[in-house]
């Protein structure tokens, strides 16, 4: 077909619309290319934000920054942890306490296998995802307005960086509140499946607070969790807060990659993290 | 003395103020979706961006997870050499519980933070006024149909992440734990039984009803700039995982 070209109208250039092969290689490189853009992106604050807590400035400012960020980011999702984890608890006790009444009846290891596997599993994969969720969303909308109001810019023409003045902070305060969350979550979550498991099973709480058939593997494995999260839920948000574009609408955008990317993140790492765990376990 | 108690007494009034705001949704959503009053085209519309749009962050999500069980499962077998249980032990747990928990929990990320976005940006720039003016109800022609197509391919989508978790955690029992895939298939043909599956998808409808509602709710109560959207999207995550948790618990109890 032919088609006038922008440069000189009065020449007329052939050019083929584009074909079914043409069409499906667009829809299957598109997503990629935007996916390497994005991963690049990440890759280079998380670069930056390293870069910056060795090399940034350490002051009284920045740890009240660190400290404003820690109380927003722990303090507040305090109900919201012990809520969730606290039904999840007792979900999971009831469905493991049915299905051990109907196939051994013997319930004296239900909370040592429990406990195993809120430690391993559940406790920092779910209280991640909570934590993507509610803070990965305020992080986003916070430095998408920031962007969106041309704050961002300010800042570099005031000579401050962006990544150092505004991402630093989030980074080290998600950083350890994950891991002090995570230990609360497995704490609040326990004690539900101990309640829940003696309102409806009969099992008495001593037998339910069991530590025997924990490992240094278990511990080590929920605290290599814990940290990979705490590292990944801030920077894709606060990357996806960053690269905002075009008002509240932009924003709104943002918030929704956030929460994605950061849930996603959350699962390939689980993924890999246990992999690597269950492989490590097989050569030991 | 008195400051505890005010700030007890303002938290319950926010949270009663909420509850009632989501009760009066629920209920104009209800008066409006007798099927003469849908608006096809639109709901036609929310369909296609909620459901194809979200078909492949959950079907890696579905994957990855049926991966993880299958990890999980899979150190309590070694030690005990029960092969054939991997398919049981797995299956029932992400049919039941982590199947339809994960993915509406990438569902409310996703849809709900999106339309909670949407809705938000369109009440802010005074588009939900203007519908208004020209005499169309914004409940009918933007809530229900988002409400109802977040239902139905909430529902779609459990059914197919349910069966991709299924095919990664074969696949992982492969290739990770050398379990023949042929002995998971049986196992789960075995041992699982119609009702595991039907109960994961009951949690599946009563997720997409509540993330429906919230989402459009904390969307359509948006107000204060590009921050009010921001804080929108907050709320209406954080309570669609609070709803998913609490409902998850009170459908396994009721259904027992």
């Amino acid at each position: 077909m032919a088609a006038k070209t922008t440069q000189n109208p009065s020449v007329e250039v052939d050019e083929e619309s584009p074909g079914a092969v043409q069409n499906f290689l667009a829809g299957l490189g598109g997503p990629i290319v935007a996916l390497y853009a994005t991963l690049r992106d990440m890759v280079r604050i998380l670069g930056l934000t390293f870069y910056y807590i060795i090399n940034g400035k350490w002051g009284a400012r920045r740890r009240r920054d660190i400290l404003l960020q820690m109380y927003e980011v722990g303090n507040r999702s305090i109900v919201f942890i012990a809520v969730t984890l606290g039904f999840l608890g007792m979900i999971l006790i009831f469905q493991a306490g049915f299905q051990a009444n109907r196939i051994t009846g013997d319930l004296s290891l239900l909370g040592a296998l429990f406990l195993q596997l809120l430690l391993r599993e559940f406790a920092p994969t779910i209280t991640a995802m909570m934590l993507a969720t509610r803070v990965g969303t305020g992080m986003a909308a916070q430095l998408g307005s920031m962007v969106v109001t041309e704050q961002v810019d300010a800042l570099r023409m005031s000579g401050a960086q962006p990544v150092d003045y505004l991402v630093v902070p989030r980074f080290v305060a998600a950083l350890i509140m994950m891991v002090v969350l995570t230990v609360f979550a497995i704490i609040v979550s326990f004690i539900a499946g101990a309640i829940t498991a003696n309102a409806f099973y009969g099992v008495n709480p001593r037998t339910f607070v069991d530590f025997r058939m924990l490992t240094w593997f278990d511990l080590w494995i929920g605290l290599a969790k814990a940290v990979a999260y705490g590292i990944a839920v801030p920077i894709t948000a606060c990357q996806a807060g960053l690269s905002v574009v075009g008002g509240s609408e932009g924003v709104g955008l943002a918030t929704t990659n956030a929460v994605v990317n950061a849930s996603l993140a959350v699962i390939v790492l689980d993924f890999l993290i246990s992999g690597i765990g269950y492989a490590i376990l097989s050569i030991l | 003395m008195i400051n505890p108690l005010k700030k007890i007494g303002a938290q319950f009034l926010d949270w009663a103020d909420t509850v009632g705001g989501l009760v009066v949704m629920m209920g104009r959503v209800f008066a409006n979706a007798a099927p003469w009053k849908l608006d096809g085209p639109q709901v036609w519309r929310s369909l296609y961006r909620i459901g194809v749009n979200s078909f492949p962050i959950v079907v890696v999500t579905a994957l990855l997870t049926g991966a993880i069980m299958v990890i999980q499962a899979g150190m309590f077998i070694q030690k005990y050499g029960a092969y054939g249980l991997l398919g049981w032990g797995a299956g029932y747990s992400i049919l039941r519980e982590v199947g339809p928990i994960l993915i509406g929990l990438m569902f409310s990320g996703r849809v709900g933070a999106n339309t909670t976005a949407e809705l938000g940006t369109m009440k802010i720039t005074d588009q939900v006024d203007a519908l208004r003016a020209l005499a169309i109800d914004p409940v009918r022609y933007l809530v229900v149909p988002r409400v109802i197509s977040m239902v139905f391919m909430l529902l779609v989508l459990v059914i197919i992440g349910d069966f991709a978790a299924l095919f990664g955690g074969a696949i992982t029992g492969q290739l990770l734990l050398g379990v023949d895939w042929k002995l998971f298939v049986w196992s789960i043909i075995e041992y699982i039984k119609l009702e595991d599956f039907t109960h994961g998808l009951w949690k599946a409808l009563v997720f997409g009803y509540s993330i429906g509602i919230i989402s459009c709710y904390f969307g359509m109560r948006t107000s204060g700039g590009a921050m009010g959207v921001g804080r929108a999207v907050n709320a209406s995550v954080v309570g669609s995982a609070i709803a998913i948790f609490v409902f998850d618990y009170f459908i396994t109890y009721a259904m027992h």
